[in-house]
């Protein structure tokens, strides 16, 4: 199946900006994440602590609509979804 | 009423709305906090566009390592207040508004008696803690926080109508760890111009907000986009009792 993950801000910076991945069915939203920011250490941690999970003002959306942290973790991945992954940025 | 130099000052955009529109901008209020990066364009274009009464609130002073994209200020401001600065410009840029410099750090004592009467606050901070508190005071007052915040080439803005649209809270439960972050001016210049525009709008009650979703500027990119957002049921902000009650039953 093919699943489009999207970074924003410095997460693209590190990770790219818009990644076509190909995983099989039924893995996990996070499982999918780490293994593409695991290219990229300084994106990894950007991403998920030291426990693996993801940092908590980290912003996920799938198909437009935003996870809380809870379900991020247990969402399985469909054919066709749409990820993106952001952080808040504060500069003004 | 206007004077004949205000009518000239003002005579391309009444073509969009009107001599009633200008008088609206010219009866309101708004607080920028901030006279930085985003403060800077925001307030310049509200008080090119007519806005009665800025006022504008900052606790530093101007620096050089500023100058890179904080436009109200110059060389020659260096050591000056931000807000003094500011006030300085905006009122050279239009003698036929008020402006009020505020130089004080916003905190939970004083950011109610602040923002006072204001018809909006516009969000120009470089912190979520005062961006919290902010959104805090917008919800209690029921009046319409203009979010925008900036980082490299990559920017976001949001406007928030309490109790009808998702709040900052709502959208962003948990900020971002403190840094001292990059920025080149051009990326708090768009996504001032993009609040100003909001600012605008809202008090002219025309064309359609930026509510319940957030727009993306990837300046590096020249790519922007936009997020739907919704209102948390259970946000610490804007979420009540009754809300939640009703979303579990």
């Amino acid at each position: 199946m093919n699943v489009r993950v999207r970074f924003f801000a410095q997460f693209g910076e590190l990770l790219g900006t818009d990644i076509i991945a190909e995983p099989s069915s039924g893995v996990a939203l996070d499982s999918l994440i780490k293994e593409i920011a695991s290219k990229n250490k300084e994106g990894y941690d950007a991403i998920f602590d030291e426990h693996g999970s993801f940092r908590e003002f980290v912003i996920i959306m799938r198909n437009g609509k935003r996870l809380d942290m809870a379900d991020a973790k247990k969402a399985r991945i469909a054919d066709g979804d749409e990820i993106a992954v952001f952080p808040p940025v504060a500069g003004g | 009423m206007f004077s004949q130099r205000e009518l000239e000052r003002y005579k391309r955009q009444i073509m969009l709305f009107g001599e009633g529109g200008q008088e609206r901008l010219k009866k309101s209020t708004i607080v920028i906090a901030g006279a930085g990066g985003l403060g800077s364009p925001v307030a310049l274009y509200l008080a090119a566009a007519g806005v009665g009464t800025i006022k504008i609130v900052d606790n530093d002073l101007v620096e050089q390592s500023n100058l890179n994209r904080q436009i109200l200020h110059n060389d020659r401001d260096i050591g000056k207040k931000k807000v003094d600065s500011a006030a300085e410009k905006l009122q050279s840029i239009n003698p036929d508004i008020s402006v009020w410099a505020i130089h004080t750090t916003i905190d939970a004592t004083n950011a109610t008696s602040l923002v006072g009467n204001a018809d909006g606050i516009v969000d120009a901070m470089d912190n979520f803690a005062t961006r919290y508190l902010l959104n805090d005071v917008a919800i209690t007052k029921k009046i319409p926080l203009f979010h925008g915040a900036i980082r490299g080439f990559y920017g976001q803005a949001t406007t928030i109508i309490p109790k009808k649209s998702a709040c900052l809270r709502c959208i962003f439960p948990k900020a971002p760890p403190p840094e001292v972050f990059p920025v080149i001016g051009v990326t708090p210049g768009v996504i001032g111009a993009v609040q100003a525009t909001e600012v605008i709008k809202y008090l002219l009650n025309i064309g359609g907000l930026l509510t319940n979703r957030l727009f993306i500027w990837d300046g590096m990119q020249a790519s922007a986009e936009e997020i739907h957002v919704e209102r948390d049921p259970h946000c610490e902000a804007c979420g009540t009792k009754k809300e939640m009650k009703r979303k579990r039953t």
